[in-house]
Order: C-alpha cells, then structure tokens, then sequence
C-alpha cells in the first residue's frame, strides 16, 4: 500500500513536471523566449519542491512507524506490569498467612516437649491451612499457565444449541437448589459452527458459573442463540443479579480483575474467555447496570477464516 | 515488651487476622481483629487502641483512605501499615497522613513486635505530652 | 474405555456400546484405568468424576499426561459447577450427565473421535517441517 502511495504521489510531480517542460519546449519552439524562462523555472522548481516534499512525507511516516511501535510496546509493558502486579498481590496473600502459621507452629513447639492437646489441634489445624494455601498459590500459577498457553483452537463443526444445553444441565442442579431458573430460547435451525468445542464449553460454563453467582438466590438466567448478519451466531446470557457498576465494567475482562472477597476466584474467568472466543475469531461484549443484572453477548463466526490468530 | 499495648488488626483475610492474633496475644499483647476499614474506624469509635495494623489494599476501604479516617478519630493512635509493595509514593503519603510506619507483608514476628513497641513507646510519650498540656492551667484571654 | 466404579453402570454401557460396534473397554478404577493405558491403545475414555481411591480429576490429569491426544469425557452423576469447569479447564473434551443416554455418548464419543483424529493430523503437519 505504501510503495503504491508513493508510487502515485510521484507519479503526479513527474507528469506536472513533463507538462511543463513540454509547455517551455513549444514555447521555446514559438520563439517566447520570456514564457520559455517562465517555463523553465517552473519544471526546475517543481523538480526540487518534488524531491524535498516526497523527503518530508517519508521522514514523517518513518517517524509515524516509529511512534507507533514505541506506543504498541509501551502499552505491551503497561500490560504485562498490570498482570505482574496482579500476580504478585494474588501470590502474596497465601504466602503472608503460610509465613504467619509456620511463626504460629514455631511457637507452639517452642512452649511444650510434647504438645499438649490443645496445642496439638492448633498445630493440625496450621499445617492444614498451609496446605489449603499452597493449593491456592497452585490454582493461580495454573490459571496463569492456561492464560498463558493460548491453546490453539482445533476447528470442528458444532451444535452450538447442544453444546449450551449440555453445560446448562450440568449447571442446573446446583441452580436449582438456589432457586435459580435457567431460560431456554434456542432458535430452532442454528447452523452448524466451526468451532473449538472444548473451549467453547469453558466459556458457556464461566458465563453460567458467574450468572449463578450474580443471582446467588431465586433468579432467572436466560440463554438465547440466534443467527444474525454477516454469517453470525449470537449466544446470550442474561442474569438478573446484582449487575456490574460503571467503573467496573471497563474492567471486567481484565486478568484478575474480580469482585468477589478475597480468596474466592481468581479473577481470570473471564480474560480466559475473552482471549478463547477472540481466537475462535468472534466477539464476547458485556451490557449492564448495577441491580439489574448483566448480559453477556457472544459473536461467532459461522465460518472463522483459516490462520486466524 | 510492655504488655498493655492494645492492638487492632485490620485485614480483610480471615484466616490471616485470626492466626495473628493469637501469635500477638501469645507475646502479652491485647489484640482484637476486624476486616475492613468501615469496621476498623467503628471499633476506634467504641474503644481506644494504641497500636493499629493496617493492610493496605482491602475491596471497598483501602488501607490509606482509612487511615485518614482512623487518625481523625484518635490522633495518637499509632497506625502500621501492611502492604505486598513498596513504593516511595505510598511511603510519603504515609507519613503525610501521619502513619508510624510500614511494613511489608509476609512480615517476621520479631520483626513486627519490634515495631509494635517502638510505636507503642511513641504513642505513650504522645499522651504523655498530651495529658501534661492539659493539666497546665490555661489563661483566659478575658 | 469406560472407567467407572459402579459395576452394574460400567457393565450395561459397555454391553450397549459393543452393541453400536464401539470396541468398549470397561475399568473400575482410575489406577487401574492408567495402567491399562500404558498396555493397550484407546482413543477415548469415558471417566466418572467420582470414584474412590484416583477420583476422575485426578485421573484426568494424569491420562492427560501420559497420552496428551487422548480424548476424555467426563461422566458425571452429581453435575458441579466446580467439578465441571475443573475438567474442561484440565482438558476434558465433554461432559455426560447419568443417566446416560446412549445417542447422546455415542454422539460425544464420536466428536471426541475426530478431534483426535484432526489433532493428529496437526501433529503430523508441524512434524514433517
């Protein structure tokens, strides 16, 4: 695109400048010789104000490329300085109390040769959160990994009304016993999808698994699938739980972002499922106001194209 | 270790607030927990303490907000605070709020004792300024 | 293969599944399950969530190990959340909820078949370069 742009501004110097060169060759042939000096400066200038423009706009889209790619890079390092610094709090936390029960065993050890009952539960009872830490300090290193690994979607045809259905059922019992109806508006004649099936029902599951939190008790979660323009599926999940709030909703599908206390969710759901459909080549948007529940709408593809990232 | 000093721990982990205070109460200090900021600022209103432990970063109050909060109720009471990070900006915000000091988690014990006590020397010497300028007889400016 | 602890469910799934011509294999047990993986060549394993001993995650992982190809379909009689995002997070193809209907597993199972199958294919591909 760039060597045609070039291409053409030249091309337009060079013509304006044959033209008047041609323009001072018949006037020279006519013998005015005023109007052929005319000429002449004119080509000459033109030639020069020519090359000293395609210079300036070159330097400019150089300096433009440049730019851009300190700006790609910087928000790359913004990025990752998000994710570390999210990381590191996450990881610090289990790491602050496995510190505190080991100091807590020490000294429980310290005071008895041999503990006494009460001690010994309490000693139990630390050893037992220690392990209940580490296992947390493993889910987030996992998650991490999985967020990471940006597994290739392996394209297969699929029944995407099926594939809800499935996920729905296995989220409905839990459901059920909270309350909680699940909505089926399937459109009958959904085309088939090339898609990654496997991945597609971590992110049905996520988006089921947080509308049954949002709800926490007596609600509604709709599922609805429908085809729209442009050989598209539309799958959307509308709760009627407690919402998400303005300043939260930028974030939402930020890695570790999460509302819920401490310790509970790692906050990477939702970035996974976003990076999943954004690889499947389709879009996951989120529309919501708080105590009015939220709907998240996913865009799919019919066909994605092939190599897409 | 003077054992009269009373402290607070505010911290939105459960399992982190109720471990310390055991190994805090175990070193003769009267402890108390609560888990956030709102409830933190509730408690100072109820009691008086001479020492609060602070995290930093807790969903709905942060650590700094409330401690702005915290000295407007008691302006000796010492604060410390917890935090995963250090950086220059939170430190002089810190001191400009008029926190002791702060310390980063995971945090050994001696270490944390040792500045529960020299904060709780700081707050005594306080009260101690304090009590003797109220007891000198002020002039009134008739 | 089929791997789950309750004999009367492994028995009929497997008898049903010999009856649709699918070469079924039945195991009760996780451990037993992957050493039979180390002997003989499957393309995909039923597994049941909950058994004793190597519950059906644990055998999940470590199937996943040994024969990263191998596609795994998740039996489930207590249908979790938890349990649920566990196995697809660990690379479960699917799951099935007992009862089990056998049009449906059949379906699944042959899904799972030719994921394996495309997976291969891509192994093959990136091989030869």
């Amino acid at each position: 695109m760039r060597e045609f742009q070039y291409f053409a501004r030249n091309l337009y110097w060079y013509s304006a400048t044959i033209l008047t060169a041609g323009l001072f060759a018949a006037l020279w042939l006519i013998q005015e010789t005023a109007f052929a000096a005319a000429a002449l400066g004119i080509t000459f200038l033109s030639f020069v104000s020519n090359r000293a423009l395609t210079r300036r706009v070159e330097k400019a889209s150089e300096q433009k490329r440049h730019l851009d790619q300190q700006l790609i890079q910087s928000q790359k390092l913004a990025a990752i300085g998000e994710l570390s610094s999210g990381i590191a709090h996450e990881i610090n936390n289990p790491l602050a109390i496995i510190g505190q029960e080991t100091e807590w065993i020490w000294h429980l050890l310290k005071k008895d040769s041999l503990p006494s009952p009460e001690a010994d539960q309490e000693l139990r009872g630390s050893l037992q959160e220690i392990v209940r830490q580490v296992d947390r300090c493993k889910e987030i290193t996992h998650k991490l990994l999985d967020f990471a690994r940006k597994k290739e979607p392996l394209i297969q045809k699929a029944d995407l009304n099926k594939l809800i259905e499935d996920m729905a059922r296995l989220v409905e019992k839990e459901a059920t016993q909270n309350k909680i109806r699940i909505v089926r508006d399937y459109q009958q004649d959904l085309p088939r999808v090339e898609t990654d099936p496997p991945l597609l029902r971590q992110v049905v599951l996520n988006l089921l698994n947080n509308a049954a939190h949002a709800v926490e008790k007596d609600g509604t979660i709709t599922i609805s699938t429908q085809e729209s323009a442009n050989n598209t599926v539309e799958l959307v999940f509308r709760d009627t739980g407690c919402g998400i709030s303005k300043e939260h909703l930028d974030k939402i599908f930020d890695p570790f972002f999460t509302t819920k206390p401490t310790g509970k969710g790692t906050g990477l759901g939702l970035s996974i499922s976003h990076g999943i459909i954004t690889r499947l080549g389709g879009r996951i948007s989120v529309v919501s106001e708080v105590g009015k529940g939220a709907t998240f709408t996913i865009e799919l593809p019919v066909k994605p194209l092939r190599g897409e990232p | 270790m003077p054992s009269s000093a009373k402290v607070l721990i505010v911290d939105d982990e459960e399992r982190f607030r109720i471990t310390l205070r055991k190994l805090l109460t175990a070193n003769g200090l009267e402890t108390n927990a609560v888990g956030s900021g709102r409830e933190a600022i509730e408690e100072l209103k109820q009691q008086p303490y001479d020492v609060i432990l602070l995290d930093v970063k807790m969903p709905e109050m942060d650590g700094i907000e409330a401690l702005a909060e915290l000295k407007k109720i008691s302006k000796n009471v010492e604060v410390i605070i917890l935090t995963g990070h250090a950086s220059v900006d939170v430190a002089v915000e810190i001191m400009r709020l008029g926190g002791y000091e702060y310390l980063l988690k995971p945090c050994p014990m001696d270490e944390l004792l040792a500045k529960i006590e020299s904060a709780y020397e700081r707050k005594t010497a306080r009260d101690e300024r304090l009590r003797k300028a109220e007891a000198t007889p002020t002039n009134p400016s008739s | 293969m089929i791997v789950d602890d309750e004999l009367d469910f492994l028995e009929t799934i497997v008898k049903r599944l010999k009856r649709r011509k699918v070469d079924a294999t039945g195991i009760d047990s996780g451990t037993k399950a992957l050493e039979l993986l180390e002997q003989e060549h499957f393309d995909v394993v039923i597994l049941d969530v909950r058994m004793p001993g190597m519950d059906g995650i644990e055998t999940l992982k470590e199937m996943k190990k040994k024969r990263p190809l191998l596609e795994v379909i998740m039996l489930t009689g207590h249908a979790s959340i938890e349990s649920g995002m566990q196995g697809m997070q660990y690379g479960a193809f699917d799951y099935v909820m007992k009862p089990a209907d056998i049009d449906d597993l059949l379906e699944k199972i042959q899904g799972a078949y030719e994921r394996k199958a495309l997976h291969e294919e891509k192994v093959r591909e990136t091989k030869v370069i």
